[in-house]
This record gives C-alpha cells, structure tokens and sequence, in this order.
C-alpha cells in the first residue's frame, strides 16, 4: 500500500463533482444519490466529504458472515465480492462511520474500493481536498485553501 | 475484530499444493482441496449450475454440473460426476460436453421444467439446452421453487437455520419447523434474496417485516427514526467480529452526518487551520 486516498476538508468547496463521478464510475446512472463518497454541506461553498476510511480492523469484514469483504493488498481497500455476498447487508449497520451503503438501482450493497487503485474522484477535485498520493507526502498538513481565489 | 478465514473451499487461496488437471483439454492448476467445478470455471468452460454459490458449502442438488470424468491409465473407461462435488485429483481428464454429459443434463433439466413448468430461470435454461417443452408430464401445481436449498443452506451458513427441507419425495419443500413461524429466524431476508427464483415471499416496509409467516419489529435510528433492519437482526448480529450493539444504533446516513461534525470538531482543533463556515 504505497498510495494513500487522502481527503481534507480544509479544501473541500462542496462543488459535488466528486459524488457525480464516482456515481459514474460505478455505474450506469450518474445520480449523485448513487454515490459512495458523500458531502456533507456546511454552509455556501464549504463541504465535509464523508468516505469510507478502509479501516485497519473493518467492522464491515469482521461481521460478514461470508467473508465477502476482502482487503485488496495492493491497493489496501476493503473490495466487496459480489460472488460471494448473500446480501444479508449486516455490514451497512456494522459500519461505525456509516460508509457501507445499499445500492438499490444494482441490489447490491457499495463501499469505496478506490476504483481498483485509480479512485476516478480524485481527477476532478478542482481543490485538491481529495488527492491519492505516496504515504509519505499523505502525512504532511494540507495547505489552507484561500477560498477566494477559487 | 479477527477475520477469520475458515472457508477454505476456494480456489486461489493461499497455501495447500496445487494439482494439474485437464478440463475438456485445457490445462489448468488448482488448489488441493478444490473442487471440479472450481478447475473448470478456471480453464473458463462454462458448467451450468442452480444450486452453487461461492460463499457455500457444496452440496450437489441440481444435478447440473454433471461431467465426464477419466484417466489415461483408466483405458477409456469414465465416470460421470457432479463437478460442485467431485475433488480435482492430479492428472484428471474432465470432459464438459460429452455426448453422455448433454444427453444427461438435458434430462434432469427436462424432469426439472416438468416440476417447475412456469418458471422463467427453468424455462430460460432448458431453451438453451434444446428443450422448449417437458416430456414428462407438467406438475398440475406448478411451483418456482427448485430445491436448490441455497436458502436453507445461507440460513445454516449464518447460523440461524430457521428453515430446512421437509418431507420426501414430490412431497419435499422448504418450511418453518411445523409450517408454523419459525422462532430462530432473525428476519435477515438472506434466504429471500439468495433464491435464484425469487419465490419466497416476504413483505418489508418502514413499519415491520414479515417472512415465513413471522413479523418483525423493525430497529429504528434513534435519531431520525428511519427503520434499518430488524430488531432481531441487531440482537443476533451484535458482538459478532467483536462488533457492539451500539453500531446498529444510528442508520448508516446519520452516522456519515455524524462523521462530518466529527472532521470539522477535529480540524477547528488544529492550530493554524481553517476550515471555513
């Protein structure tokens, strides 16, 4: 796991192009309610994205029943199988931070996988706040956004 | 929370020696352990099955992934098996489309459109192995269920089984101890939604769930009230994996906006930053 997905809401202008993509990238309706990343909005032009934190010791993975849940070593997401999932959909509330979620348009249940180690969210964040890079650089503060330069 | 990885009934997991074995001439390597269906399905021939499922244990009730099994030193002799249950051996020849394996496949998928002469997925399948119409005589009470036990099976696989195959014979079905509401089922629906023909009713709404005649109060969010899953759910899938009663507390959208409140408590905390309104 060299590459770490990193949000920071410091630079977050809630514009939603995130949501819209990855709606896109997993599916064929582009709805941003389809999304797996969600802005939470705080007021005008300032947003909290909320994602799934592909968390050292998953409570999604720990409660499946069928081991459906997989961490993927190369890219360190928790990857759903579908092949194996019984949809009995005990991850959605296990999920402490609420980031499982139901996909009703596929019937299946969703989770950020990173898009397989090319997160197609990071592309179109204007403002940085989501980027995918090496770990080291991941742990630096990210830089104030000045909002009215946006 | 440990994730234990007790299945080992995949293939590509690690460990274990690997066994070469040909499916219909193709060379394939599996794991020891591994079923027929497993190599097959890795030298990519399609093998038609009702009853299999990943997550499952096999358990070799549809009849459908028959195949021709030999060895050289068998002088032509072979056996027709079924691959979901059939262990690969090193050097096996698997043979997918023998005269003897369609001839056979196309009558236990004949008998099975006799007994679910209605059903869509039976109907779909026997059309593609020739048969438009059973020869035998079309069950008089048609019914869409198939027998394939994935639903007893998931409710054993849980840890539940609320439900299991009663019966012999044309009298065989799938109930509730005594056809009464069954008092372990926890109302999960797994057994509704892993049914390849769709035929357990159930009905769920923001209010309570009812399945195998049973209706279940529904937990709701303590915050906003949206029902998520059933009360019994919560109560039987708490403490598995080390994950507490108290997750199930909040729905999955207040727990997010509960997250966001969290990132920006945190980040007002950090000298220097701002993060706006």
């Amino acid at each position: 796991m060299e590459m770490i997905y990193k949000v920071s809401i410091e630079r977050c202008i809630g514009c939603g192009k995130c949501e819209l993509a990855c709606a896109f990238a997993h599916g064929s309706e582009g709805s941003p309610a389809k999304t797996r990343i969600n802005i939470f909005h705080r007021g005008p032009e300032v947003g909290t994205p909320v994602v799934c934190f592909q968390c050292g010791d998953a409570a999604c993975a720990a409660i499946c029943p069928t081991h459906a849940i997989v961490r993927n070593e190369r890219t360190g997401a928790f990857e759903v199988d579908e092949g194996r999932c019984i949809l009995c959909r005990m991850c959605i509330p296990a999920c402490p931070f609420g980031n499982m979620l139901w996909d009703d348009a596929y019937h299946r249940v969703a989770k950020c996988d990173l898009c397989g180690g090319d997160p197609k969210c990071v592309p179109f964040c204007p403002t940085g706040a989501l980027v995918y890079v090496p770990a080291a650089e991941a742990k630096r503060r990210p830089e104030p956004l000045v909002r009215e330069a946006v | 929370m440990s994730l234990g990885k007790e299945m080992g009934t995949q293939a590509g997991e690690k460990g274990g020696r690997m066994l070469s074995l040909s499916v219909d001439g193709k060379s394939v390597q599996v794991r020891e352990g591994a079923f027929v269906l497993e190599a097959a399905r890795a030298a990519g021939v399609e093998i038609p099955t009702l009853c299999h499922h990943p997550a499952l244990e096999p358990y070799g009730g549809c009849r459908l992934c028959l195949v021709d099994v030999t060895r050289p030193e068998w002088g032509g002799w072979c056996k027709l098996v079924i691959a979901c249950q059939f262990p690969a051996e090193e050097g096996l020849l698997v043979h997918t489309a023998t005269e003897r394996v369609v001839e056979t496949r196309r009558v236990v998928l004949d008998l099975l459109l006799a007994r679910c002469p209605e059903t869509p997925l039976v109907q779909e399948l026997a059309r593609r192995h020739g048969i438009e119409q059973t020869s035998y005589v079309a069950n008089p009470e048609p019914t869409d269920c198939i027998l394939c036990a994935l639903c007893t099976r998931v409710c054993d696989h849980l840890g539940i089984s609320a439900i299991a195959t009663v019966n012999r014979g044309i009298g065989r079905e799938v109930a509730p101890p005594w056809g009464e509401a069954p008092p372990d089922c926890i109302g999960c629906l797994a057994c509704a939604e892993i049914c390849p023909t769709s035929c357990i009713p159930y009905e769920t709404s923001e209010g309570s769930r009812t399945i195998w005649g049973k209706t279940f109060e529904m937990l709701r969010c303590t915050r906003c009230g949206r029902a998520h899953v059933t009360v019994a759910e919560a109560d039987f899938f708490a403490g598995r994996g080390g994950v507490p009663r108290s997750y199930f507390e909040l729905c999955d959208a207040c727990k997010r906006k509960e997250m966001a409140a969290t990132f920006v408590k945190l980040s007002r905390g950090a000298a220097g930053f701002s993060v706006g309104a």
